[in-house]
């Protein structure tokens, strides 16, 4: 909300300059910030007064005027339509750089020299109104800057203000704020109408239906007004807090609802049937019409305001159509009313509208201050519109609303804060907020709050008030901190940590990617799982939660791919979702990660020859890791999936782990316009966080020799190494410590169909040295073995 | 045996040659193809071999592959002497490039929540989690966010459906703690959330929070503020002021929003903090006696506090990026930096 410091001191004597008003008012809960106008900055824009306008020869639509700045005088060729003799406008002196960038320079418009500017507000950054040049006050002095000129209009200060504090939604509101730190006095507007001898009850009954979404309806009817437009200044300060003038009665309305907080509604009184006001609730599908012409489907639950025929205003939102002020209006009906925030608030949301009325209902006005803003508006409309005043307003209150009555112990208020607070300022502070002080004694304070305050219901309310009062800022920082470690250890986030930093020192790199994803990335699964979909999404794209990592890793690498980055490790940890009927919010959440490669592992480099990724790299990190994570050799199974060639899983425990393989090439091209080869791996962060074991016993090193041997075999092409390699273990026996496969070749010298295999194999045993012979044995043995059932053959 | 002979000869032979060796490329290569060449000695001694005894292949076997080894790590480490040293074996190019260890980066914004959770671990407190997917009531309601009230509109939220949303912060965990611990609660809440709101440099549609909580007898707003200014300081440097100014949450009361002195300018106003000399960097306040009402917490006996930050704000500032959008692209160039 913005208040500008000018209006501000209408209502209350400000001792501060605009810098300190900003400080406090942010200090108190009302977080300040001055805008700076664009004018500020510029110089060399100056109030001048056109003393003549020529048509230009050569031009319709130009003009040529002659301008005085009061020492000196130029011709300017101008183009806006609404420039005429006698105006005081700004005038951009050669030289000056507007805001936009463009420098003045003398220029020939169709053969006419223009030596200056005169300006509209969108090019000296003011606001976008480019109809027609900015038309100054008449007294505005002749040759004075016009940022000089602009900044005794007062300085605007943009409050960010929170949802609990509706009565700071005005100028008066944010005064009185200001009054409990200068002690000042609040000025609050005379009111100086006289009622005639009508009665305003003979021409309007107020009936209300729903009680619950209007406890308090006032009216008051002005006959005989003169519609017209309003006078400048209100025009001016409309326009200061971004309201449109429309007419002198509906701009007196504006006026009020932004300077009183409390939004207030004019109707024309003749389109008003049957002397009366009906506040009830719509019918399911109701259609009206709003004031800005658009025809809306109500529901029963948003409240009308009606006369005895027809609707004419969606209560604390929006009147209608059809009883609006028009040139035509003589007699009004002005609305002033207390409607309860949840039925505006719903009122609003279903209707997709949003007002400045409901803004405020929807945050509560004060109760108490409707009759106030009927004065006022009627002052205001006799001095702007003339008419008379009927007696009296009709102000139905059939539900009262009452402030709360709180007790606040001031040893309360130490134990939440921390320090003393002093009693007799305590009581000090919550008169100035505005509370009547029922009781009060060493012990405790009782106060009735005041009624613009609806968020001070409880006594932690106050306490919130004593320290915003006191200042937060002055509060000491406690030196030695009442806190203690936990017992409880928490292994999940050291897991989590290990896991990821594992990761970054194989040398990939952590990616965040976004979890909310299309339908079609949904389906990237190993089984099928239904997704879970957002209502309310900001497009299709993002319109589910992710089932997998994977998706999004390739995302990633395509965009380095297509910035020629097309060396890539990457790895994402984080959660997936998907549909659960069972599960508390219908969604199962499993915490996984995810690694991506493709291209070479390592950076071109002088010297040597970088390796290229491929499925074993893959399968070598996950069982590394798992490793780490004690948790003894992982057992692959080849798998099937068509998203995938060469696709590997792994379980530990029975629990499904890992997948790992590389991406269909088909697919790739297709869906995301990738060539080259991409392997990826995708695991279960928490099945690894589960068996994670970390009782670590220490193994004697050696003390006797080993024995290496190496077995190298041609075998058939088919036989899966590991067959091999549990086939030398078991002849190997006890005497085999360790079996390494480290060879494997095929082509050149080796018939079809066969591959030759090598591997080294060392003997040894805890308790003494072994000897040739026994480890001959057991060789000869192996080579038997791998002859007869492996069809090897020795090389 | 002959075989064995002569493979002790070729080696014995090989160290003489090796020494004489010129570095240079003809040389080596030529005395690579002398000993390792198709029709070099050592593959001449391994065609000998296939045609030996089982018996003396096993003899042979381990000695001839020895040897083949050794003559292939001498020709590496020639290889290597011509590559670094060049052809003066005096000239050493200490300019050319180290052969870096490739390690991956963790993400700025891991690395930043780690370092506010190390922080804060170190003077007591806990680490939960909690699900992304989560019930209206823990939330909005159970954390004093009534139903229809304009505070909702402060996080515009993601909706499943009704009474199920994606978390706008991870306060819902500091519910689940509660209903699960008695007092002394202390943990701290890290996590993605999500906003509705449009994609552009400035906001993300998910970003993350590191939320505490601290629930005993007796925690006041001087210890909420002695512990966050030890956190500022440990995190900002010991110079770092602090500016403590009244907020709405409705989840406590009184709420605060806390401001550090801007630590690019030092507080005499730039760019960054908009001209103010203060960066807002969190939200904290005294938990609120309803949201103890609605975890089952006796609000007359404990008190508490709780605060929250945005480390993907606070890495934004750290390292001067204006463009959140940059933490969800994955771009290597920009990981590396970090």
């Amino acid at each position: 909300m913005i208040v500008n410091t000018k209006w501000l001191e209408k209502y209350i004597d400000i001792p501060y300059s605009p810098e300190e008003l900003e400080e406090h008012l942010t200090y108190i809960g009302l977080e300040s910030k001055i805008q700076k106008s664009p004018v500020d900055k510029i110089r060399g824009v100056v109030i001048a007064e056109v003393l003549d306008v020529l048509h230009h020869p050569n031009a319709d639509r130009l003009s040529i005027c002659k301008v005085s700045t009061g020492f000196d005088m130029q011709d300017v060729v101008c183009g806006a339509p609404n420039v005429a003799k006698g105006q005081k406008v700004p005038l951009a002196l050669l030289g000056t750089v507007l805001p936009n960038g463009m420098e003045l320079k003398p220029v020939k418009i169709r053969g006419i020299s223009s030596e200056g500017m005169i300006c509209a507000e969108d090019e000296l950054g003011i606001s976008s109104d480019h109809s027609g040049i900015m038309v100054l006050d008449e007294k505005a002095p002749l040759g004075m800057e016009l940022s000089e000129y602009l900044s005794g209009e007062g300085t605007s200060i943009d409050i960010d203000l929170t949802p609990n504090r509706p009565d700071c939604t005005s100028p008066i509101g944010v005064a009185r704020e200001i009054s409990i730190l200068t002690q000042g006095e609040l000025k609050i507007p005379e009111i100086k109408f006289k009622e005639s001898e009508e009665s305003t009850k003979d021409y309007i009954d107020v009936e209300i239906e729903n009680i619950d979404g209007c406890p308090r309806y006032a009216a008051r009817v002005i006959k005989n007004v003169k519609i017209a437009s309003s006078p400048q200044w209100l025009i001016d300060h409309l326009k200061g807090v971004g309201i449109r003038s429309i007419n002198n009665i509906v701009d007196a309305s504006n006026f009020v609802l932004m300077e009183t907080g409390q939004p207030l509604h004019t109707f024309d009184y003749r389109k008003i049937e049957g002397k009366k006001i009906v506040v009830r609730n719509a019918e399911d599908g109701e259609l009206v019409e709003t004031l800005d012409g658009i025809k809306r489907a109500l529901s029963k639950d948003i409240l009308l305001i009606c006369d005895a025929k027809n609707p004419v205003a969606i209560a604390g939102v929006m009147g209608l159509g059809n009883s609006e002020i028009t040139p035509e209006t003589k007699d009004i009906l002005i609305e002033s009313a207390y409607f309860s925030p949840t039925t505006i608030r719903n009122g609003s949301k279903y209707l997709g509208l949003s007002t400045e009325a409901s803004y405020r209902f929807e945050r509560g006005v004060d109760p108490e201050g409707i009759t106030n803003a009927v004065n006022r508006i009627t002052d205001l409309i006799i001095e702007l519109a003339g008419g008379k005043v009927c007696k009296g307003i009709v102000d139905k209150y059939p539900k009262k609303i009452s402030p709360a009555v709180v007790k606040i112990r001031f040893k309360r208020i130490n134990r939440l804060i921390g320090i003393d607070i002093e009693k007799s300022w305590v009581k000090e502070i919550f008169e100035k907020l505005g509370c009547k002080i029922l009781k009060s004694d060493d012990k405790s304070v009782q106060v009735l709050s005041p009624t613009w305050r609806p968020d001070l219901e409880r006594e932690v309310d106050y306490i919130e008030e004593v320290i915003r009062i006191y200042g937060m800022h002055k509060i000491p920082s406690a030196k030695r901190l009442q806190i203690q470690p936990s017992h409880e250890v928490d292994s999940r986030y050291d897991l989590i940590e290990k896991l990821r930093s594992i990761l970054c020192s194989y040398g990939y790199f952590e990616v965040f990617n976004n979890s909310l994803v299309s339908e079609k990335q949904t389906q990237f699964t190993f089984k099928p799982v239904k997704p879970v979909k957002l209502r309310n999404p900001l497009s299709l794209d993002m319109a589910y939660l992710r089932t997998s990592l994977i998706p999004g890793l390739i995302n990633t690498a395509r965009w380095n791919i297509n910035r020629r980055n097309c060396d890539l490790q990457i790895f994402e940890l984080g959660f997936i979702q998907y549909f659960d009927p069972d599960s508390e919010t219908h969604a199962m959440e499993i915490l996984k990660f995810s690694l991506l490669i493709t291209g070479a592992l390592e950076d071109e480099h002088w010297g040597y020859q970088t390796r290229k990724s491929d499925v074993f790299i893959l399968k070598g990190v996950i069982e590394d890791l798992t490793h780490r994570f004690g948790i003894e050799s992982l057992k692959f199974e080849k798998c099937k999936n068509n998203y995938f060639k060469n696709l590997l899983g792994s379980n530990i425990n029975g629990k499904e782990f890992c997948y790992l393989g590389q991406i269909n090439q088909e697919y790739l091209q297709s869906e995301w316009s990738i060539e080259v080869p991409i392997y990826v791996l995708d695991a279960n962060a928490s099945v690894l966080l589960d068996q994670a074991k970390f009782e670590i016993r220490y193994k004697p090193l050696p003390i006797y020799p080993a024995i290496e041997r190496d077995v190298s075999i041609l075998l058939p092409e088919k036989i899966p190494i590991e067959e091999v390699k549990q086939k030398i273990m078991k002849e190997g026996g006890e005497l085999l410590r360790e079996v390494k496969f480290y060879d494997l070749y095929h082509g050149k010298n080796i018939d079809n169909g066969l591959k030759s295999v090598t591997f080294n194999l060392v003997f040894q045993v805890a308790d003494r040295t072994l000897k040739d012979k026994e480890v001959d044995k057991r060789m000869l043995a192996i080579h038997e073995v791998l002859k007869n059932d492996l069809n090897a053959k020795l090389r | 045996m002959n075989l064995l002979d002569r493979a002790e000869e070729v080696r014995f032979q090989f160290k003489k040659d090796l020494s004489k060796v010129n570095i240079d490329i003809q040389s080596v290569e030529d005395f690579r193809l002398e000993y390792l060449g198709k029709k070099g000695y050592i593959p001449a001694l391994f065609r000998e071999f296939t045609s030996l005894s089982v018996e003396d292949k096993r003899k042979c076997g381990k000695i001839l592959n020895q040897i083949k080894k050794e003559a292939e790590n001498s020709i590496d480490t020639l290889k290597q002497r011509l590559n670094s040293i060049g052809i003066d074996e005096d000239f050493f190019d200490y300019t050319l490039p180290g052969k870096l260890p490739r390690l991956g980066h963790l993400h700025p914004v891991t690395q930043t929540m780690n370092e506010i959770c190390s922080i804060f671990r170190e003077m007591g407190f806990g680490i939960e989690f909690g699900p992304e997917v989560e019930t209206d009531y823990y939330n909005f309601q159970a954390l004093n966010f009534p139903e229809n009230h304009p505070a909702r509109d402060m996080q515009d939220t993601f909706f499943i459906d009704d009474s199920i949303l994606l978390r706008t912060h991870t306060s819902p965990i500091q519910i689940r703690a509660m209903e699960k611990q008695k007092p002394p609660i202390r943990i701290l809440a890290p996590g993605r959330v999500y906003r509705n709101e449009a994609i552009s440099a400035r906001s993300y549609c998910t970003f993350h929070q590191v939320e505490g909580l601290y629930v005993d007898e007796n925690v006041t707003f001087c210890e909420l503020k002695g512990t966050l200014e030890i956190f500022a300081k440990r995190y900002f440097g010991k110079d770092v002021k602090l500016r403590f100014r009244p907020s709405y949450f409705p989840f406590t009361e009184p709420s605060a929003e806390v401001d550090i002195s801007c630590f690019i300018c030092g507080g005499s106003g730039c760019r960054v903090c908009k001209h103010t000399g203060w960066l807002e960097i969190l939200g904290c306040g005294m938990v609120d006696p309803n949201v103890f009402i609605s975890v089952g917490i006796d609000p007359e006996k404990y008190t508490g506090y709780a605060f929250g930050m945005g480390p993907d704000r606070i890495a934004m500032l750290k390292y001067g990026i204006d463009d959140i959008r940059l933490f969800f692209e994955g771009d290597i160039r920009f990981l590396k930096q970090f």
